[in-house]
């Protein structure tokens, strides 16, 4: 009876530490007074015209939005082809060639690579370029990416493409009707990764976009300070919860709408 | 509807191995023709070589009057069922049965149709809308079935086709597929590692062992004769008695013989096996064993002694040396 009541117990204390910064994101932005510890707030909508005042608040968002959205669909786009062939063809060392795409991944777009991405970058002139970051990003994304598809692809089995192909399907159609949808759990799963790595992402959109309206809201958030350097409550917490708003949806759409399931249709 | 020509075929995977090694068949237009043999014996490769998924090394493989040996398999008018069915799980059973048409961009509603009609005819009418997760193992047969029939194809192929269904309704399946392809009309070709199957289905069977065919015939030629030893051996629901006799062996199925005043085989029954309306009584004769069989009320008792014979024609000799059929 103890053990069991100290079981609930340090659930609760756990429960509470993870809901705390919840609940300060659900009040803090319409309490008149924000601060860092939670209270019940005095409601107020000021926090939110003030957010959309700030210069750059809502430009950031969109920037993220932009910025996600090529650095995912290239990811997802190239990852899958690459995936595909990799699966399917037969060369000798090809698992050694992932393994070291996989390791050089985190070194390419680590810290350590800071200085050469930047001045790669200055000299294609592609500093304060939205597409070139998102390149960049999905650049450094693609080796764990195209690492996790595979195995996706690996479980399709190999009769449902010699099926498509003998009932006359070019390679294309084999990939459209067949492939991509039966490891379609797996592609939904690259896209909502690919897009929160972006989303999350400081450093590269730091290093290579140097004026501040094309800054995304993570980088942003870094500049929402006075001159004082004490954090603006008046406009951080409505910015992170409109920051922590497109990641949610994302994946509660993925998962209505491709669902992360698999209707066997091997016999085996 | 047309026949298959297959001259000098070989096919040799990437490692060296010849799974089908200088193959000459010729099959008839609208024959149901049994590929059988052991596994590994290249029955499949043969079959995957005539869809076009795995590609000849030497000689040609003929359909109809064209030559297809260098014909991807979607030009090649062949239609597949796989061991495993291969049905797309993310599609409805009508759209599976339609995807022959969906891939030759045949309008909508006449894909529908197709499916519809040809659902009906293997009675699958009420499934369409099923995927093939829901479907029981002999629907999901029917229905890639039904999808290698739309496809209307010139040459039916199939792989193990009732490998993958329990006992009983690997009967039922087996007549609902003679009685199907009787009523197509269609060259059908078959895999099967099962002896009674291809007894069963087959117009005429080619019996492969390490690439090459060893006998090619009726089930009645193959059953009644066997070209050589391997094949006596592997025909047949209780293996032939294959007895050495000086430069001979002597060949001769249980089912044949019967106890006899005088006759071949001499020896003390050490093991009766019940097989229901028959049972299989096994004599010790000095190093050899021999089988034979009798109706279910006649088992002798172990420890006696029986001679057994059989009618002339009914017993084989072979060359002991090259295991050939002599007489």
């Amino acid at each position: 009876m103890v053990r069991r009541i100290g079981c609930y117990v340090l659930i609760a204390v756990v429960l509470a530490f993870f809901a705390v910064p919840m609940l300060w994101l659900a009040s803090a932005p319409f309490d008149a007074k924000p601060g860092l510890g939670l209270r019940w707030p005095d409601w107020t909508l000021a926090n939110v015209s003030a957010t959309f005042d700030h210069p750059y608040a809502l430009t950031s968002l969109v920037n993220s939005l932009v910025l996600c959205a090529i650095a995912t669909v290239v990811t997802t786009v190239l990852a899958a082809l690459a995936a595909y062939a990799l699966s399917r063809v037969r060369i000798p060392g090809r698992d050694l060639l992932l393994y070291l795409l996989l390791l050089l991944s985190s070194v390419v777009t680590g810290t350590a690579a800071m200085v050469p991405i930047f001045v790669l970058m200055l000299q294609l002139g592609l500093i304060n370029s939205q597409f070139g970051t998102a390149l960049v990003i999905a650049g450094g994304m693609l080796p764990a990416a195209i690492f996790i598809l595979k195995d996706f692809m690996d479980a399709v089995p190999r009769s449902y493409e010699e099926s498509a192909r003998v009932f006359g399907a070019a390679p294309r159609q084999v990939l459209g009707h067949v492939v991509l949808p039966v490891a379609r759990p797996g592609v939904a799963t690259i896209f909502v990764w690919a897009f929160v790595n972006a989303w999350g992402n400081f450093l590269l959109p730091f290093l290579l976009l140097r004026d501040v309206g094309q800054q995304p809201a993570a980088v942003l958030l870094r500049t929402l300070y006075d001159e004082g350097g004490s954090a603006d409550l008046s406009v951080i917490p409505v910015f992170s919860l409109l920051y922590s708003i497109p990641v949610v949806a994302l994946y509660l759409f993925v998962s209505k709408r491709y669902g992360f399931r698999f209707h066997g249709g091997v016999k085996s | 509807m047309a026949g298959i020509t297959i001259t000098g075929l070989s096919t040799v995977y990437p490692n060296g191995v010849r799974a089908v090694d200088m193959l000459d068949l010729d099959i008839a237009d609208g024959e149901l023709f049994a590929l059988l043999g052991p596994s590994g014996c290249g029955k499949t490769t043969l079959l995957r070589t005539i869809a076009g998924l795995e590609g000849a090394a030497e000689g040609t493989v003929g359909i109809g009057a064209r030559d297809v040996t260098r014909l991807p398999p979607g030009d090649r008018r062949v239609a597949m069922v796989f061991q495993d069915y291969a049905l797309f799980p993310h599609m409805t059973v009508a759209e599976n049965i339609a995807y022959p048409l969906r891939v030759r961009g045949v309008a909508k509603p006449v894909q529908r149709e197709t499916a519809v009609r040809t659902a009906g005819g293997l009675s699958l009418g009420g499934l369409l809308e099923r995927r093939p997760g829901q479907l029981s193992g002999g629907q999901q047969q029917r229905a890639a079935l039904a999808r290698a029939v739309a496809a209307s194809a010139e040459v039916l192929l199939l792989d193990e086709p009732l490998s993958n269904l329990d006992a009983r309704l690997r009967l039922e399946a087996r007549t609902f597929l003679k009685k199907l392809q009787r009523e197509l009309e269609l060259t059908t070709v078959f895999v099967t590692h099962d002896q009674a199957e291809a007894l069963a289905l087959a117009d005429r069977i080619a019996v492969m062992d390490t690439g090459r065919i060893r006998q090619l015939g009726t089930p009645r030629e193959v059953f009644q004769r066997p070209a050589d030893t391997f094949v006596a051996n592997f025909i047949g629901s209780t293996p032939m008695n294959l007895v050495p006799r000086g430069s001979e062996i002597i060949g001769v199925r249980p089912e044949y013989l019967a106890p006899a005043a005088e006759g071949l085989f001499t020896g003390s029954v050490s093991i009766v096996e019940n097989l229901g309306v028959t049972s299989l009584v096994t004599l010790d004769c000095g190093e050899d064993q021999v089988g034979y069989v009798v109706p279910e009320d006649q088992e002798p008792a172990v420890g006696t002694a029986v001679t057994v014979a059989a009618p002339a024609a009914r017993v084989l000799r072979y060359d002991k040396e090259t295991g050939l059929l002599v007489r």
